[in-house]
């Protein structure tokens, strides 16, 4: 059964249940991926999946059913459905969208890349390994791969929304590990975009054999209260884990320490955050949400003002406001929720060297673990082993780990006294420039 | 899922080209979740995922295909596909399969499927009114619920043919605590190779209790400091330091790549002669159990450190082939998406003879990590790092004050020799892990442990 005979018969069925009206969104891929070791193909995969949610009005809530079997009882299917909708109590109702008059034209799928065959995606990283291991005997090289994708995302209600949008990319990734005697330190690095000649692949293992080399013979250092470089992609990752604080849904609930903050000094007053779903090369570059609504470019924080949280269809309504197009889902599977797209500090004007040049003592940060667990996106504390660089009159003198960050995230963002030139991503599509924060407590060898 | 003949066409087309060995695993997975927040019934989904994936090994390379389009033909197209990748001289005749016989080890009294919805939610709503009644300071609570039903089927070019049923059942409870200014949270998420009858058997009351206690408790601490000092973990999830900073680097995949600081050691006294450490998947109904590994292989009990010497690697069949060791019943996977590989069940230090109460008697001044939160490992380095998510100060030998935002970071290789207590009261406690096979049900455990000395991060 194809996608659009399936939902026929999804809103055929869902009439005759009572549902007021239904959606059904589909997403469909395929990706491949290649990863060597040693000179030596070790994975192999290509794969092509998909999968439906329909969702439903029924006395005023949404009920939910998933599959990626599209050859499904369609009848069970609604029934089920049905049977979501009848437990839920929240009172905040969830909208079936008619959609907007004029959607955003976006540049996020190549057809130039549907022609790259696996054997040149084989060579790429064949010849990212080779260029890692000629760059010093230190190195060995644990993985270099490249994955390529495309995607397919097909929304069609009963209010008369019908939306879809295709896209494609390609990423490159190599992972080595820097050997000197008993000490060994692993780095990665990777590249995404949907264009391969923008890949130089000499200068993306030439990048990560320099982090990992440079980290060997790292020793901790005593603690204290120390001025704190943390660079660009770093703290893009620490910014990732405190992002639920910008969501609506969790100020409105209280889980965000957020609340009441629209309008006042949430950061320190040369930080401003966009979020940019347009932003042209974007890993999360979008026309539409997963509720239809059209994307648009929008400030978070405005020179350390919060000016609005991320808003979906649902929290918007609660709080009489327009949804700001982020409303989400993780995959097909799951309901709608609330997410960033392309989220990002604005870049200031110093380069990194610049703002290391001003700290007679401290550190520069530039890889934290454990972000999973050492932070607390509520209360805002973080606590992170962390590695980088002690700095002694304003030059970077010796590598440094086995130390701690801790800290409380809106007190770091008060506390930003640079904010450098080098805007970066990471992989999920959250981005920095590298900063300098004016004290957090490091703790080290005593 | 798939019949006789259709696999047989399968796995003749994966290995057409030559390759030593092809593997079909075919999985249809029914789940269903339920999220309450407040009291509030905000989440409830259902649905099925389904799916076939193709493993092809041919010397040191594997290759593996995927689709959910389980049509024949289909199937026989990326079969040749992934073989295309392929050059071997390795014949074949795959024309009978040995069904893997074996009763289930786990029984389900209370399959998911039969259970009403409003049940479900009647019994999360206990553990939201117990916890919201703890105390004033509780303003948030969040539950939820899952189940899943995995029917899984693998058949290999060796004549395996191995089909299992795992129903899994889990609820989380989270309780948070706010002032003015902050907010704690208490957790626990318990779960069982089980049915509906899990949570009936529960005592979903006592588990809000301690969670909105610990969020209190938490609350009210001052801050952690920081420093080198003696760390006393209790039991249950205080195990996740050992499955994070060892475990993982006795996982073939990690020994084969010689990426572990446990690479060629067997035999050797990796630990102090205190720890013995075992990964059993066989524990009934237990969250990280499995009758068959995601390669077909029967779960077992492994011992993996005797009295401090290491005696075995988890092992897959790839990786284990690559360091010449036989499967182990480790070989596992989230779902067909994924290449399976050496992965743990529920992995403990087991029970020594110290009592609780003399560890802590002996302790002059150091941590208590009453609950361990995550933690990660870099496995080359074995350098690691774990939250505490409720911890007190040790003086004279009592329990004092609480503190908070602690995190204890070292070597695995160092922490494991400087273990000088482990008490009797083991227990295991539910988690997921994550790692390059994808997110799976697995168990950590221990019983009260004192490690001599220890990084604590901590901003006091």
């Amino acid at each position: 059964m194809d996608i659009r005979t399936l939902k026929d018969r999804l809103f055929e069925s869902a009439e005759k249940e009572g549902f007021e009206s239904c959606e059904i969104y589909y997403q469909s891929g395929s990706s491949f991926t290649v990863s060597i070791y040693k000179g030596n193909i070790e994975k192999y995969q290509s794969s092509e999946n998909g999968g439906f949610c329909f969702r439903g009005l029924y006395k005023g809530n949404m009920g939910y059913y998933f599959s990626e079997a599209l050859d499904i009882d369609v009848d069970k299917a609604v029934k089920t459905a049905k049977e979501n909708a009848e437990v839920i109590t929240i009172k905040d109702r969830e909208f079936i969208y008619k959609g907007d008059k004029k959607y955003p034209s976006v540049n996020v799928y190549n057809a130039a890349l549907e022609d790259v065959r696996a054997e040149q995606k084989i060579q790429t990283a064949l010849s990212i390994e080779r260029y890692a291991n000629e760059y010093d005997s230190r190195i060995t090289v644990n993985r270099s791969m490249v994955t390529s994708g495309d995607s397919y995302v097909y929304i069609c209600n009963t209010e008369g929304l019908e939306v879809s949008e295709k896209g494609n990319h390609i990423l490159a990734y190599v992972e080595v590990m820097a050997k000197d005697g008993e000490d060994t330190r692993e780095k990665g690095e990777i590249w995404i975009g949907t264009d391969i000649s923008g890949l130089n692949e000499k200068e993306l293992a030439e990048r990560a054999c320099k982090k990992a080399l440079s980290a060997l013979g790292a020793k901790s250092i005593a603690g204290g209260t120390l001025k704190t470089v943390i660079e660009n992609e770093t703290f893009a990752d620490i910014l990732s884990c405190f992002l639920n604080s910008f969501i609506a849904e969790n100020v409105q609930k209280g889980f965000s320490l957020l609340k009441d903050k629209k309008g006042k000094q949430i950061a320190s007053d040369i930080v401003t955050i966009t979020d940019d779903p347009l932003m042209e090369g974007g890993y999360a570059t979008t026309a539409f949400d997963s509720e239809g609504v059209a994307s648009h470019r929008k400030t978070i924080v405005e020179k350390g003002i919060l000016k609005t949280y991320l808003y979906n269809l649902k929290s918007a309504n609660a709080d009489g406001v327009k949804s700001t197009g982020n409303g989400f889902k993780g995959s097909f599977r799951a309901t709608v929720s609330t997410a960033p797209t392309n989220f990002y500090i604005e870049k200031g004007n110093k380069s990194r060297e610049e703002a290391i040049s001003g700290i007679e003592y401290g550190v520069y940060i530039n890889d934290v673990a454990g972000l999973h667990s050492g932070t607390n996106s509520i209360s805002g504390d973080l606590s992170l082993a962390a590695e980088g660089f002690l700095i002694e009159n304003g030059s970077i003198t010796r590598s440094v780990d086995q130390i701690t960050i801790a800290g409380n995230f809106y007190e770091i963002l008060k506390n930003i006294d640079t904010v450098c030139s080098d805007l970066k991503f990471n992989s999920s599509a959250i981005g920095s420039p590298t900063v300098v924060i004016n004290g957090i407590e490091v703790s080290g060898e005593q | 899922m798939l019949n006789e003949k259709t696999v047989q066409a399968v796995l003749t087309a994966a290995v057409s080209t030559g390759a030593e060995f092809a593997e079909v695993f075919a999985e249809n997975n029914c789940r269903n979740n339920i999220g309450i927040t407040n009291g509030v019934v905000e989440r409830a989904n259902s649905g099925t995922d389904r799916g076939c994936g193709i493993r092809i090994i041919n010397r040191e390379r594997v290759i593996y295909v995927y689709t959910n389009n389980m049509a024949y033909d289909n199937l026989i197209r990326i079969a040749r596909e992934g073989a295309a990748a392929i050059k071997g001289d390795t014949q074949h005749n795959i024309t009978v399969f040995n069904r893997l016989e074996g009763s289930n080890a786990h029984p389900v009294v209370i399959m998911p499927d039969t259970v009403e919805k409003k049940r479900i939610v009647d019994f999360l709503m206990r553990g939201h009114s117990r916890a919201m009644a703890y105390d004033s300071l509780i303003t948030q609570t969040g539950l939820s619920y899952m189940d899943s039903v995995q029917d899984v089927l693998i058949a290999n070019t060796e004549g395996l043919w191995a089909e299992d049923k795992r129903v899994r059942t889990r609820i989380s409870v989270s309780a948070v605590a706010s002032n003015e200014s902050e907010k704690q949270t208490g957790y626990f998420g318990p779960g069982a190779l089980q049915g509906f009858e899990f949570c009936e058997n529960m005592d979903i009351e006592a588990i809000a209790d301690e969670a909105a206690r610990c969020a209190v408790t938490m609350l009210k601490a001052d801050n952690c400091p920081g420093g080198k000092m003696p760390v006393v973990m209790d039991n249950g999830f205080g195990g996740v330091i050992f499955h994070e900073a060892c475990g993982h680097g006795l996982e073939a995949a990690a020994i084969s790549k010689k990426a572990s600081v446990f690479t060629d050691k067997i035999g050797e006294m990796i630990a102090s002669e205190k720890v013995t450490a075992i990964d059993d998947g066989t524990i009934p109904n237990q969250w990280g159990s499995i009758n068959i590994d995601d390669e077909g292989t029967p779960a077992r009990r492994n011992v993996l450190i005797e009295k401090g010497v290491l005696k075995t690697y988890m092992t897959d069949r790839y990786n284990g082939g690559i360091i010449g060791m036989a499967p182990s019943g480790n070989s596992r996977r989230e779902s067909y998406k994924l290449v399976p590989v050496s992965r743990m069940t529920n992995t403990y230090i087991a029970a020594g003879t110290d009592k609780k109460e003399d560890i802590i008697a002996d302790t002059e001044y150091g941590l208590y990590a009453k609950y361990m939160g995550g933690g990660s490992v870099n496995p080359a380095s074995g350098d690691f790092n774990f939250a505490v998510s409720e911890a007190y100060i040790i003086r004279n030998g009592k329990i004092c004050e609480p503190v908070r935002g602690a995190t204890l970071i070292g070597k695995g290789s160092l922490v494991l020799k400087s273990i000088d207590r482990v008490s009797d009261n083991l227990a295991l406690a539910e988690g997921m892990c994550g790692a390059s096979s994808g997110s799976i049900p697995v168990c950590v455990g221990q019983p009260m442990l004192r490690v001599q000395n220890i990084t604590v991060g901590g901003r006091g």
